[in-house]
């Protein structure tokens, strides 16, 4: 099987290939990442999978599957998020591709829009403030992850909102 | 169940707590057997504290206000218990005079002190007048607070008096809320009604005064037990200045930054300040100690504090057994040495479901698994277990984790290897802030103030805190691609041996698809 696997701003393909029988508990696998082949033993554990590649160095990894093809990663020292196949699932969800380069700012929690800091046109900064949302008991200020123009405010002050709510868009 | 009729029925504490905090006074209740009641609102049902407790109570939907707020109901959930005693920990209703004196009306013992006293230093200005009384220099600052029609040329001149910069704060407050810095005279008005209006919502009290802001101060502060014969026992202090938007996030004992001459001065302030008020039961002074070794008092904090483990870790006095202890009228007979000598040095990290990486941000969710740290010298004080969704109502502080070791650099050391060891599977959390915190310079040397935190912080300007490697991301991206293998093959495990039901209703579908 083969898997495109979005991680860190960059597009790695993965082949996976079982060598020998391989259980619920793992067992050895032929990887390719990107043509390169490698072997790797995984083995399942409490936290997710311990993964050892032919030199002996291993890497134990935390794994939770959050659906539509998003995975959290929790190595020891860092956290990452990869999406393993996000084509198809964009396909399949039915919606339009997000045009490229458009952020889609959405509501990390459930809560409550205390103040919309801009409006359609504004040109905004990269790490600047567009949405106030207030859950557990703080307020939070949603930003811009980079520069760009306001396309659409999809929510007024005072709104609750659940988790994934769509609040701005920015192109 | 037999019945030993030679042993008296052990009195019940009622828990008026979640989280982390009610499981800590749990285990001290099974460590003085005592019974253990919980109490817990919709959203907490399976919650860690529920679990440990003998019996629990249902006191409400997941708002606070409508559950861990509800005065009646958690003194109803008492009276259904049968319980005696109503430890309250800290937030919620630790600090309202209101619901001690419920609590004694309804006959209950609030573990704590009494009601005058947590009224007493629930005021900021009349807290400060009682340190005032006693001798102890409190930061220079308005004596009573600004009436609310207070005209503007008062108001200017007040603050002038004080002097820029200055604080506003909230007279009711705490926890930073209500509290604005201001710079200059221009920005005076802007800063009052922000803090008016924070201080009425948060509080219900719009009440407001000014206190000028020292430079680069420390936070240090002296925790206290006082029993009910008139022992006051002040302890050795702890630091706590390394703070997010006036909001602790570490704390240490002993200072880092106290000579022996300083701490036993602060202790015997401490001391002077917790008599004055008739104070009883487990209780903290802070203060703000300048780059001259001069220190002023802030408030005092009349319930247990977050950091109290820290303490019990260079003391071991084990507070909450005390509290305990206190409220059933013992005596306190810990030696006052043992209180003020620091064995060793502590450091806790509180850890919160937020993602330092993108500002802080809540990341409330299910905690699927956990990695918790072992070996010598780490204490864990967590409210969550794998299973449990960290809910959305309250502070999202999940554990904290306190080190000890003997020396300041090997409690470090320790901590930072404890940090990487730690690992909350399914949410973020700010592990990855303190492991870059304990990794800095200014953090080994002990070189901070107050002010520290939020000015790195805005410096790095939302950098991610740790750097994954290359070796990270290649590992991460074969550990997606293999678990989404293994799920692949899961699920066709499982089709194979699928419900009868869902067999039955692809086959319909196949039917209908083959039917034109």
């Amino acid at each position: 099987m083969t898997f495109e696997v979005d991680l860190g701003g960059r597009t790695r393909t993965v082949s996976v290939e079982s060598v020998g029988a391989v259980g619920p508990g793992g067992g050895r696998f032929r990887v390719r990442v990107d043509g390169q082949p490698r072997t790797v033993d995984a083995r399942a554990t409490d936290l997710g999978l311990l993964l050892t590649d032919e030199s002996g160095r291993s890497i134990d990894v935390a794994v939770t599957d959050r659906g539509a093809g998003e995975w959290l990663l929790q190595l020891p020292r860092v956290a990452l998020t990869a999406v393993v196949d996000g084509r198809r699932f964009r396909r399949a969800a039915g919606g339009p591709a997000p045009a490229a380069g458009e952020q889609r700012v959405t509501a990390p929690m459930p809560g409550r829009v205390v103040r919309v800091l801009v409006k359609v046109g504004d040109d905004v900064a990269a790490r600047q403030g567009l949405v106030v949302v207030e859950a557990m008991k703080m307020e939070n200020e949603l930003k811009a992850s980079k520069a760009g123009r306001v396309k659409e405010v999809a929510v007024a002050e005072g709104t609750s909102v659940e988790s994934g709510r769509l609040l701005v868009i920015v192109e | 169940m037999a019945c030993d009729t030679t042993r008296p029925v052990p009195s019940k504490v009622l828990i008026a707590n979640r989280g982390e905090i009610a499981v800590r006074v749990i285990r001290a209740c099974r460590e003085l057997g005592l019974g253990a009641v919980a109490v817990y609102s919709d959203c907490d049902r399976n919650a860690l504290h529920v679990r440990l407790a003998d019996e629990a109570y249902h006191v409400g939907p997941s708002p606070a206000s409508e559950s861990y707020l509800r005065i009646d109901a958690i003194v109803d959930a008492a009276r259904r218990a049968g319980a005696t005693l109503v430890h309250p920990g800290y937030g919620f209703l630790a600090e309202n005079a209101a619901f001690a004196r419920a609590c004694e009306d309804a006959g209950l013992t609030f573990v704590g002190p009494r009601p005058a006293a947590v009224a007493l230093m629930g005021s900021k200005t009349a807290a400060r007048e009682a340190a005032t009384s006693v001798g102890v220099p409190v930061v220079p600052g308005t004596v009573s607070p600004l009436p609310a029609d207070a005209s503007d040329a008062a108001i200017l001149a007040e603050a002038d008096r004080v002097g820029f910069p200055l604080l506003v704060k909230a007279v009711a407050g705490g926890g930073g809320k209500g509290m604005r810095t201001v710079m200059a005279r221009a920005d005076l008005a802007a800063a009052i009604r922000a803090a008016r209006s924070e201080a009425q919502s948060s509080f219900g009290d719009a009440g407001i005064y000014f206190e000028r802001r020292l430079v680069a101060p420390r936070h240090v502060e002296i925790q206290l037990l006082a029993d009910e014969h008139g022992t006051v026992l002040p302890f050795v202090e702890r630091e706590c200045s390394i703070q997010r938007r006036h909001q602790k996030v570490v704390e240490e004992s002993p200072s880092p930054a106290l000579t022996a001459d300083v701490r036993h001065r602060m202790a015997e302030a401490a001391a002077r300040v917790a008599r004055a008020a008739r104070y009883t039961n487990a209780g903290t002074i802070e203060f703000l100690l300048d780059r001259d070794g001069r220190f002023y008092f802030l408030e005092m904090n009349t319930r247990l504090q977050v950091e109290h483990p820290v303490t019990e870790l260079v003391t071991g006095v084990d507070l909450v057994q005390w509290q305990l202890r206190i409220a059933q009228g013992a005596r306190l007979d810990v030696p006052p040495e043992q209180a003020l000598s620091p064995h060793g040095h502590a450091i806790e990290c509180r850890i919160y479901a937020e993602d330092p990486d993108q500002g802080f941000l809540p990341s409330p969710g299910l905690v699927r698994a956990l990695a918790v740290p072992g070996g010598p010298g780490v204490r864990d004080d967590r409210g969550v277990a794998p299973g449990f969704e960290v809910p959305v109502f309250y502070d999202s502080m999940i554990a904290k984790l306190a080190v000890w070791g003997s020396t300041r650099a090997e409690c470090v050391g320790r901590l930072t290897r404890a940090l990487d060891e730690y690992r909350v599977v399914g949410v973020k959390t700010t592990m990855p802030f303190f492991q870059w915190l304990v990794r800095q310079p200014a953090f080994a040397d002990a070189a901070f103030d107050t002010t520290y935190l939020d000015r790195v912080l805005a410096d790095r300007n939302g950098q991610p805190f740790v750097q994954p490697t290359a070796a990270d991301e290649e590992g991460a991206a074969l550990a997606a691609a293999l678990a989404s293998w293994f799920r692949a093959h899961r699920a066709a495990a499982a089709g194979a041996a699928e419900p009868a039901g869902d067999a039955w209703r692809r086959a319909a579908r196949r039917e209908a698809l083959r039917s034109p």
